[in-house]
């Protein structure tokens, strides 16, 4: 007979194997050749130049903006999904499959659900399995050959190229740029340029760009906000091949009985809308004021990291038009958004880490990446 | 309960070794010949046979209410064992799967009949293995139960057609079909882990019904504990974690991860639970 210590031996060395490989798994391997030293502006350069024209990936993106988290709980796919905020708060895995600048598919992959954006050519589809419907969209003619090869898709996740571009345009005298020690993202080295914004009246603290060492694309995105020291957003690739997708996945057609909606881009450009509100970070095109369909118009007050922009009341686009101006009504009938929305003196607030939404008593709606007290202001002063 | 015909057996070959053939051959005979285990996969097949039967009854269901896919059913049949695969996977999956690992070796020493089996020299880890195996037979068995329940009541009540995939693409029945086995065969991998555990609380206590009860209490506590935002850290670890991650399945192109990462954390926990039930099981004093 063994003693019965010896029996209990597996026991205890299973889990010590498992945990040590779990540890040795976990330590990035730096065996990696460094890549070679290169200044912001030049990392820089090979983000604008980086000619990467078919990919597929998946993107994971994570947030800690403060916002409620949206339960899932049981069989059913998640309740309060399907809210614009629910892209931007919770956790969300997508994946990205792209070639050429209209060959696109974007899907974000709900539990038990997904959304689908696909485009071919001209054609954009919006696909959403839990209510089964499908939304046509033609894009207009100029829109297909400037854009990057992944331009902003409505009703899915922002890709780290996407929200790179955003913030790159953002880069003036304000922004210090510096260039921090290789990182790894996808298995791939990059180059981690860091957007340091140098005024202290922003909620934003930094903004890290991984760029691909080889290709210059943008691997990663990651904001942080004062005062938080998790990310308040990141979305990173945590798969990627740089091969041409099955072009059969961009052909769509909408499954049968699924309900189709057509719908009639408005010809406004730049016109700001709920995802860009909030993924802009408060950066608006400082051009002063745009027009809306109403003819009223949005203020823009501050510059840089410190834009504070304002929408007027009631723009009167049209319902369901997704480059609306929003209104009031429209924020507060997204259920995360309405759940999040406390009462502030002047109105009622929506208080992220990275963004700030102020709607005042008359229908104003005032938004930027800085403190609650400026958008009061910026309130006070406009009227 | 009578288990008059699995004590006869196994007491009757009690003088001559007997081949581990043999031995999970009757302990395959004595799981499945069982009344119990007969009725939990009757009731297991009920859950599609409810669901379709309730939808064909009722006028119409609202995109987006209850399970997934219960607006689909009407359109197409196939649907029906997806929504019953979906519907069983939280409780009554884990719940089949707790009384049957619970009662592998406790079942034995409730009844009296373990010191026969160890007895006849067929030695205790290979005593562990076949009651685990008998357990993954059952973990093949009850999913399957539930799809082709489904499918069979889906086809005889609704019409039959291409199916629309969670990406919005449509495959024809055949691969939809193909798909839907590989959702149970998901769920067989995802219940190995569970049942591990069960085998490992059965060589903690002489009654069945204990061990059977705790295993089924730790798959609610584990997906619990998944839906706590302030365990985040822990949520990769728990054996319920990826139990719904099978609607990868149903996304074109297939997406494998989840298949892969949920089979790497059960292959653990059956490591862990298995070299814990050795530890128990070998140094245990039988006296029943």
């Amino acid at each position: 007979m063994t003693p019965k210590w010896l029996r209990w031996t597996p026991a205890a060395a299973v889990p010590a194997v498992i945990a040590a490989g779990v540890l040795t798994g976990s330590v990035p391997a730096s065996a990696r050749d460094p890549l070679p030293d290169k200044t912001p502006a030049q990392v820089l350069a090979m983000i604008s130049q980086h000619s990467t024209k078919s990919l597929s990936g998946t993107l994971e993106q994570t947030s800690e903006l403060g916002l409620p988290d949206v339960p899932q709980i049981g069989p059913t796919a998640g309740a309060g999904a399907g809210s614009i905020a629910e892209l931007l708060a919770g956790p969300h895995t997508a994946r990205v499959y792209v070639d050429g600048p209209t060959k696109v598919r974007i899907q974000v992959m709900d539990r038990l659900a997904e959304r689908d954006a696909v485009r071919q050519g001209n054609e954009l589809w919006l696909y959403n399995s839990r209510d089964n419907t499908a939304t046509h969209v033609t894009l207009p003619d100029k829109a297909a050959g400037h854009k990057p090869p992944t331009s902003r898709m409505p009703g899915t996740v922002a890709t780290p190229e996407e929200l790179a571009a955003r913030m790159l345009a953002k880069i003036d005298s304000s922004t210090e740029v510096t260039v921090g020690e290789d990182v790894e993202v996808a298995g791939r080295t990059a180059y981690s340029l860091k957007l340091t914004p140098r005024s202290q009246g922003t909620l934003v603290d930094s903004v890290a760009i991984a760029v691909d060492g080889e290709k210059g694309l943008p691997l990663s995105v990651e904001v942080r906000a004062r005062g938080q020291a998790e990310p308040a957003f990141r979305t990173a690739f945590s798969s990627l091949t740089l091969e041409a997708p099955d072009a059969g996945l961009f052909d769509f057609t909408p499954p049968p009985g699924a309900t189709i909606k057509e719908m009639v881009l408005p010809q406004i450009p730049h016109a700001k809308h709920m995802p860009h509100l909030k993924k802009d970070m408060g950066r608006h095109h400082a051009e002063g004021k745009a027009p809306t369909a109403a003819g009223k118009s949005v203020s823009v007050t501050g510059s840089g990291w410190e834009t504070v922009v304002g929408f007027p009341a009631r723009a009167g686009a049209p319902n369901g038009a997704p480059y609306a101006a929003p209104s009031v009504d429209s924020l507060l009938q997204d259920p995360l958004l309405r759940q999040a929305t406390v009462t502030v003196p002047g109105g009622r607030a929506i208080s992220t880490s990275l963004v700030n939404v102020l709607l005042t008593d008359d229908g104003r709606v005032f938004a930027g990446s800085v403190p609650l007290e400026r958008l009061q202001t910026a309130a006070a002063a406009a009227r | 309960m009578s288990r008059s015909d699995g004590s006869g057996n196994v007491a009757g070959e009690a003088r001559r070794p007997p081949s581990s053939a043999s031995l999970l051959g009757s302990e395959m005979k004595l799981l499945f010949r069982r009344r119990r285990t007969q009725a939990l996969l009757l009731a297991l097949a009920a859950i599609p046979v409810m669901i379709a039967v309730v939808v064909r009854l009722s006028s119409s269901v609202p995109a987006g209410r209850g399970p997934a896919f219960l607006d689909r059913i009407t359109q197409n049949g196939l649907f029906v064992g997806v929504t019953a695969l979906i519907v069983a996977v939280p409780l009554f999956l884990p719940l089949t799967i707790g009384v049957v690992a619970g009662d592998t070796i406790a079942g034995e020493a409730g009844h009296g009949t373990l010191r026969y089996i160890l007895v006849a020299p067929a030695g205790r880890v290979r005593l562990l293995l076949v009651k685990y195996i008998g357990a993954i037979a059952f973990c093949i068995a009850a999913p399957l139960a539930v799809a082709l329940a489904g499918a069979g009541i889906g086809a005889a009540l609704f019409p039959i057609g291409p199916v629309a995939l969670l990406s919005g693409d449509v495959v024809e029945p055949g691969e939809a079909l193909v798909r839907m086995l590989l959702i149970a065969a998901y769920q067989t991998v995802s219940l190995l882990g569970l049942s591990a555990i069960g085998l490992f609380l059965s060589t903690l206590t002489d009654v069945p019904v204990g061990a059977m009860a705790a295993t089924i209490v730790l798959s609610v506590a584990s997906q619990v504990l998944d839906q706590l935002p302030q365990l985040e850290w822990l949520h990769p670890w728990l054996f319920s974690h990826y139990w719904f991650g099978f609607a990868d399945l149903l996304r074109q192109p297939i997406g494998w991860e989840s298949f892969t990462d949920n089979a790497m954390l059960q292959a653990g926990y059956i490591a862990v639970f298995g070299a814990l039930a050795y530890g128990r099981f070998v140094s245990k004093d039988v006296l029943s």
